[in-house]
């Protein structure tokens, strides 16, 4: 953060701003906890080929006769009455898990700021026009429309991956993660209206608006950097949500028939739910503790950068 | 304004977002998928012609405005359509599964408040102490809890394991469940709206309370609570008299979306325990794309949603005489 104009008018908030923050997450214990959380949940999706025992998808503790086996030793969460171990399967489910959550929090966050900062800086029909289109978004039972564009994508889906870079995504989760995020800016875009808002009043941008500053330029060199902190903290939030939506929607058999991630590990694990515990809890003790850790880190950097709650 | 004029205003004002609404679902849904090839992929005996029998019966051959305006127009006078799976009039499908729903939410947004509150309260004005720690860090696990694992876990312990209650539908009917051996129809709904309900009640709790601590917190923050501390007032007539008044409207709000909301169920939660409600149904007709059910639902929550805004806005401003209606 370099912006010379802020150094020179707000002194509070001046170049130091990041390294406060930080200083105060630091001794934010739980914050601490769910950062070192992630930390772990990118490493095994970055590893999972490397730490899990068996390749995604393997069968072979089926072959090895290990079917719908307890936990144990050599099974560490167990195995599926299907005959894959539960334990590779989640660790290699962590890398969907990573997508879902920073692609969906992309896409997102660049709609609720867009909207965000143009409704409240530009004011008039600008804002009254987005601000209609929030509502609609808002108000939308949204989970219907996302279940059924799941569905209508599960069944058109012919090519299940896109190669890019060499990278193979899958189609399927990405048109998932589409969705839930078309339906998931709406109350956050308000959020940072609220918040530009306010701002726009400022000294510095009514100095700036002086000089001559065209309003493009307001927006994004002044009006942004000042509400980033929100947009932090609203974006670990998202990354919460997100997780949770694409794993309930994939959970009630909707997601992408081509990626196993945690949610479908559920759903697949759910009829046999009354012989194969393991199976079914393990998948959703990892998007439980996924979602902790996301809304712990959120929380903690909520209290770390949110100005109006510092004693 | 008058009141009467307000609500008239804001009764016509919901109209083009309904109608916006069911625009945008119908169009989506109709442009991008037959039911029909959904409807009949498990019977392979079926012939083209048949499944243009079909089309045409459900009319949906006809160019989209042209099925848009033929479903607006019976939507307006209360005819949703039949549906696809079983050809059932939507109109009657929804009434017929509306009270289970109704039912579990009652119970669970009325068990969850009578939990938040105090809970809430509590924690803002203990802020910074051992409680407060403990109530925030149940809370915040709770809102990380899916709520579809908290209803597996429900079912491998309390229904699996334990024995104690059913773990689906909301009837025992024929074999009611034993409560305490005793076989009765009234026990046995109690029996089965247990499990849903805790899971539903646990999902909503935690989110409650951190929205009461922090609304309180904002009010106990506030000036006239230092004057009146300064005054020599009572702790508790401070709290209960003047800070829970002004914290009562994040509480309206919360209120306002749960009872919104709860008319389109929760589908996570109905499906889980199958619950014969309308979220359950929900999640079936999304899955075989019968449109004319979804549609349905999905009106019916949104109109719903839109009244209880309505009367949260109505409520806002009969508690606190600084909100106008205007």
């Amino acid at each position: 953060m370099s912006s010379s104009s802020k150094n020179d008018v707000s002194k509070r908030r001046g170049a130091g701003q990041w390294a406060v923050a930080w200083r105060r997450f630091k001794k934010h214990k739980s914050g601490l906890f769910g950062l070192g959380m992630i930390i772990v949940l990118l490493f095994v999706a970055a590893f999972h080929n490397y730490i899990a025992p068996y390749p995604a998808g393997s069968l072979a503790p089926l072959y090895q006769g290990d079917a719908g086996q307890p936990p144990s030793l050599k099974y560490l969460f167990g195995t599926s009455v299907g005959g894959s171990d539960v334990y590779s399967e989640v660790l290699h489910g962590a890398i969907y898990t990573v997508y879902v959550a920073f692609s969906g929090t992309i896409i997102t966050m660049v709609i609720c700021i867009a909207v965000g900062i143009v409704a409240g800086y530009m004011g008039k029909y600008i804002d009254e026009v987005l601000m209609r289109i929030t509502e609609i978004f808002l108000v939308f039972p949204s989970l219907m429309l996302i279940l059924v564009f799941a569905r209508i994508f599960q069944l058109r889906n012919s090519n299940p991956y896109w190669n890019l870079l060499g990278i193979q995504i899958p189609i399927g989760l990405t048109m998932v993660i589409l969705i839930v995020s078309v339906f998931a800016w709406s109350p956050y875009a308000r959020v940072i209206r609220g918040e530009v808002l306010r701002l726009k009043e400022a000294e510095f941008i009514q100095a700036s608006k002086g000089i001559g500053a065209n309003s493009r330029w307001i927006m994004i060199r002044h009006i942004l950097p000042n509400v980033l902190p929100q947009i932090v903290v609203l974006a670990t939030l998202t990354m919460a949500g997100i997780v949770l939506t694409e794993a309930g929607v994939s959970f009630l058999g909707f997601g992408d028939p081509n990626t196993i991630t945690w949610g479908r590990l559920m759903e697949e694990s759910f009829p046999f739910m009354s012989t194969a515990w393991w199976a079914e809890v393990f998948p959703g003790l990892a998007v439980f503790l996924t979602i902790l850790a996301f809304n712990l880190l959120g929380d903690g950097l909520s209290d770390a950068l949110n100005p109006r709650l510092r004693e | 304004m008058g009141l009467a004029k307000y609500v008239a205003r804001r009764l016509i004002y919901m109209i083009p977002l309904i109608l916006g609404i069911s625009l945008v679902s119908f169009l989506v849904m109709y442009s991008a998928g037959d039911p029909i090839t959904i409807a009949t992929m498990g019977n392979p005996m079926i012939t083209e012609t048949e499944k243009q029998f079909l089309r045409h019966y459900y009319g949906l051959d006809l160019p989209i405005p042209v099925q848009y305006f033929r479903w607006l127009t019976n939507f307006l006078t209360g005819n949703f359509g039949n549906s696809i799976y079983g050809n059932k009039p939507v109109n009657q499908l929804i009434a017929s599964l509306s009270w289970e729903t109704v039912k579990l939410q009652l119970v669970s947004i009325i068990i969850s408040f009578l939990i938040a509150i105090p809970a809430g309260i509590y924690a803002a004005v203990k802020q910074r102490s051992a409680t407060d720690y403990t109530v925030s860090s149940i809370s915040i696990m709770g809102i990380s809890l899916p709520v579809f694992f908290t209803a597996v876990v429900f079912i491998l312990v309390f229904s699996y394991d334990l024995g104690w209650f059913p773990s689906a539908g909301a009837h025992g009917a024929p074999t009611l469940w034993p409560v305490f051996g005793i076989r009765n129809p009234i026990l046995d709904e109690i029996a089965h709206l247990v499990l849903p309900a805790l899971v539903l009640t646990l999902a909503s709790v935690a989110y409650n309370v951190r929205l009461l601590r922090a609304g309180m917190l904002e009010v106990l923050r506030q000036d006239y609570i230092m004057a009146a501390k300064a005054s020599g007032i009572q702790e508790r007539t401070i709290l209960y008299k003047y800070a829970l008044k002004n914290a009562i409207t994040p509480l309206l709000t919360l209120l306002g979306l749960s009872i919104g909301g709860a008319i389109g169920g929760a589908p996570m939660t109905e499906t889980v325990f199958s619950w014969p409600g309308l979220g359950y149904q929900f999640v079936l007709a999304a899955g075989r794309l019968d449109f004319p059910v979804v549609m349905g639902i999905t009106m019916l929550i949104t109109i719903f949603i839109l009244l209880a805004n309505l009367i949260t806005d109505l409520a806002y401003a009969w508690v606190d005489p600084r909100v106008t209606i205007e």
